[in-house]
């Protein structure tokens, strides 16, 4: 009996072990089969997510320290459908507060494909709307109502400038896949969005520490001057709006340093609305005309001509000339402004009246080899390299060009049929205000990345003129100004300067009604310390600049002084003598 | 003779009972041993969890406490705005000023003061270098440096 029994469970426990034999055997098949690897990629999967990094995007501020663009956080607002146990109270609640209509909520709630768990609602919703919500889900929490549940919100940060319109055409904008458009934004996108960092960010919580460190985003100081800013702004609104002009540009920059100290532009974008972009603007040209838009600027480029004269010693200031109202350079007649004789004048008297039968005989004088040659050197017809995107470069055609003809040398001596942007000329005359030496316009004073500071030095374009020759030129400007009792001078301090009225071109010739009206300056005389260019397109109260954009000068130049601290002349040779 | 050697063999070999207490103590031990490791490294491995999560929590909080300083940043600006301060410089009673009523004083060796925001870029501090060495040498490094100083 007792070995029938000892047989049973020899068989049985054999049986109990060929069982587990075969429950090992077939684990260990089943873990090494080439389904087990796919499960246990499925596995990992799940084991965390890779989860993308994005740094805070860099601030940028003014030069003194006020903040021109910054982030303010926004919440996506979605609904976790797993989770959801009342749509309808949902798509009410959702509908009020985000300004949707029922129904849209609710469809967007139920007739999300089944394989959905989370569908959202409203992107980039603000604080405000965002804690109302909360402290209503609160409410419903304490309650015992759970109406609201599913009901999500993820924080992400949002580009924001708290001076709305202010330096828009300098700092362009960002759009909401954190891209930058135009100005500062585009130019350094790179640096101000900083390097978004992907990680696989495990479930386990020991693996928490892996978690990465992003550094933010570069912040930028500019060169610019808030307050002189808008300043500068509200005296271009005002003065488009007075002389009946269609657009215009101002800017203000430090001749010693090229920093851009202001701006300004029209039309300008209210930067928290740039989706207004397309309905403002019809091209991107248009965005920022100081460096975007190349004109003929007339009159004003007579300053680089009478520069080269006087450098290459073809005239000084007290050369004489003899107007006859008209001279033939290529056998084409060329007339004066208003096709009049002025006789005999000095070349003080030439830039004074803007003679442009005077400018058309010196840049003969000088042969288009040296004329040319100057003018590529004061960089015409290249672009200045400011570090703002989107700049236009002009056009300077010169001899063995198909379309430059032998009329060119005279009217391009007065600006005509040679296409600049503002900044250009603004930065070829840096060079008659800065002792000769030409600085290279720039907009970015600082950079400040993990509490380091990088200061960015100004650059010299090259010396075009000698510093004699800059200082002479200043004072002939400044004479000229002052014998016309010009609209841009500014009481207590001695300034240079030289209107520009230019016919524009159409595909039938020049416009006989509109003109372009421009100014460039720079003062005080004796240490210049700011230049300024003003240009208004198509000014309908008068069609000469030195009625509408010399006094404009004025202006600006009167702010400038003020916001800059520059005393007056005497009060500043009083402190020198000290 | 070989009847004897049995007899004291036996005289001298435990007890089964006190075998058996051995064998029980031994595994009990064992058992123990075993018991005080997986607590140990329970408790390291709570620790180290709830250290995770702590970790994780901060940094949650500092990405929240981020938002919100870049958030007042952004008020605080919007609050001291051009517009904003002219309207209310306006409202109490203020002008813009003209050149001829400014009032300009030298004042020898004065530097204008650099902004705010220059200013703490200068005065930040590497704290990857305010750290001790000790926190950052390796024993050989450590070694090295006693060495070079005379310490040793």
């Amino acid at each position: 009996m007792r070995q029938q029994y000892a047989i049973r469970s020899l068989v049985l426990v054999a049986g109990l072990v060929l069982v587990g034999l075969a429950v090992i055997v077939q684990m260990i098949r089943i873990q090494n089969s080439e389904q087990a690897k796919v499960f246990l990629s499925q596995g990992d999967m799940y084991s965390g997510e890779f989860r993308m990094f994005y740094p805070e995007r860099g601030e940028i501020y003014d030069r003194n320290g006020h903040l021109l663009a910054g982030n303010r956080t926004v919440y996506e607002l979605g609904v976790n459908l797993s989770q959801m146990t009342n749509p309808q109270a949902l798509a009410t609640t959702l509908g009020t507060y985000l300004g949707l209509t029922y129904d849209e909520v609710y469809n967007q709630l139920t007739d999300s494909p089944k394989s959905w768990e989370y569908i959202v609602i409203q992107d980039y919703v603000g604080t405000e709307t965002v804690t109302a919500l909360q402290e209503l889900m609160q409410q419903k929490e304490d309650a015992n109502d759970n109406s609201l549940s599913g009901l999500g919100f993820t924080p992400h940060f949002q580009r924001s400038y708290p001076e709305d319109s202010l330096a828009s055409n300098v700092l362009g904008f960002v759009t909401r896949d954190g891209r930058g458009y135009f100005g500062i934004e585009e130019k350094y996108n790179d640096l101000l969005a900083g390097n978004p960092v992907q990680v696989w960010v495990p479930s386990d919580p020991n693996k928490a520490s892996e978690l990465p460190k992003v550094p933010n985003g570069t912040t930028l100081v500019l060169t610019l001057n808030r307050d002189l800013q808008a300043q500068v702004e509200n005296i271009l609104d005002t003065s488009i709006s007075n002389y009946g002009a269609e657009n215009g540009a101002i800017i203000v920059m430090d001749p010693r340093s090229g920093d851009i100290l202001a701006m300004a532009t029209t039309p300008r974008l209210d930067l928290n609305n740039y989706t207004n972009y397309f309905s403002t603007y019809d091209n991107g040209s248009q965005y920022n005309r100081a460096i975007g838009m190349a004109y003929e600027a007339g009159s004003v480029v007579k300053i680089l001509t009478m520069a080269a004269a006087l450098d290459t010693g073809t005239v000084s200031p007290n050369t004489t000339f003899i107007d006859t109202g008209s001279i033939d350079v290529g056998g084409i007649t060329i007339h004066n402004w208003d096709r009049k004789p002025w006789g005999q004048q000095d070349m003080i008297g030439c830039l004074q009246h803007s003679l442009n039968v005077c400018l058309a005989w010196i840049s003969t004088q000088m042969g288009p080899q040296t004329f040319y040659g100057y003018m590529e050197r004061f960089g015409l017809g290249h672009p200045t390299g400011i570090d703002l995107s989107g700049e236009a470069m002009g056009r300077l055609k010169v001899p063995g060009d198909t379309d430059w003809y032998n009329v060119d040398l005279g009217t391009n001596a007065f600006g005509q049929g040679v296409t600049v942007t503002p900044l250009q000329l603004l930065m070829a005359a840096s060079a008659i205000a800065n002792d000769g030496k030409m600085v290279t316009p720039h907009v970015l004073y600082s950079m400040l990345r993990d509490g380091h500071q990088y200061n960015v030095p100004s650059q010299y374009a090259g010396s075009p003129i000698r510093s004699q020759t800059a200082h002479t030129l200043t004072d002939m400007l400044a004479i000229s100004l002052e014998g016309e009792s010009s609209n841009a001078l500014l009481p207590g301090y001695r300034v240079a300067g030289k209107t520009g009225t230019a016919q524009i071109p159409t595909d039938y010739g020049y416009d006989e009604t509109h003109t372009n009206a421009s100014f460039i300056g720079w003062g005080p005389v004796d240490d210049p310390q700011f230049m300024i260019y003003v240009w208004l397109q198509k000014p309908s109260a008068s069609i000469w600049s030195s009625e509408t954009a010399a006094p404009v000068f004025a202006q600006v130049a009167e702010q400038t002084v003020i916001l800059l601290n520059i005393p007056p002349d005497m009060v500043r040779n009083q402190f020198g003598s000290r | 003779m070989q009847v004897q050697a049995t007899q004291i063999i036996h005289a001298y070999k435990q007890a089964p009972w006190r075998v058996q207490r051995q064998y029980v103590g031994a595994f009990l031990l064992a058992v123990i041993g075993i018991s005080m490791i997986a607590a140990l490294y329970l408790q390291v491995t709570a620790r180290s969890a709830a250290a995770g999560r702590e970790i994780q929590e901060m940094r949650f909080e500092i990405t929240t406490i981020q938002r919100s300083n870049a958030d007042f940043e952004t008020q605080l600006a919007k609050l001291t705005s051009t517009a904003e301060m002219e309207r209310r410089a306006l409202e109490m009673g203020y002008r813009p000023v003209k050149p001829g009523e400014l009032d300009y004083v030298a004042v020898p060796g004065f530097v204008a003061p650099e902004p705010a925001i220059l200013r703490a870029a200068e005065d930040a501090v590497d704290y990857t270098q305010a750290l001790p060495s000790a926190y950052t040498q390796s024993l050989v490094e450590w070694f090295d440096d006693r060495v070079k100083s005379g310490g040793y």
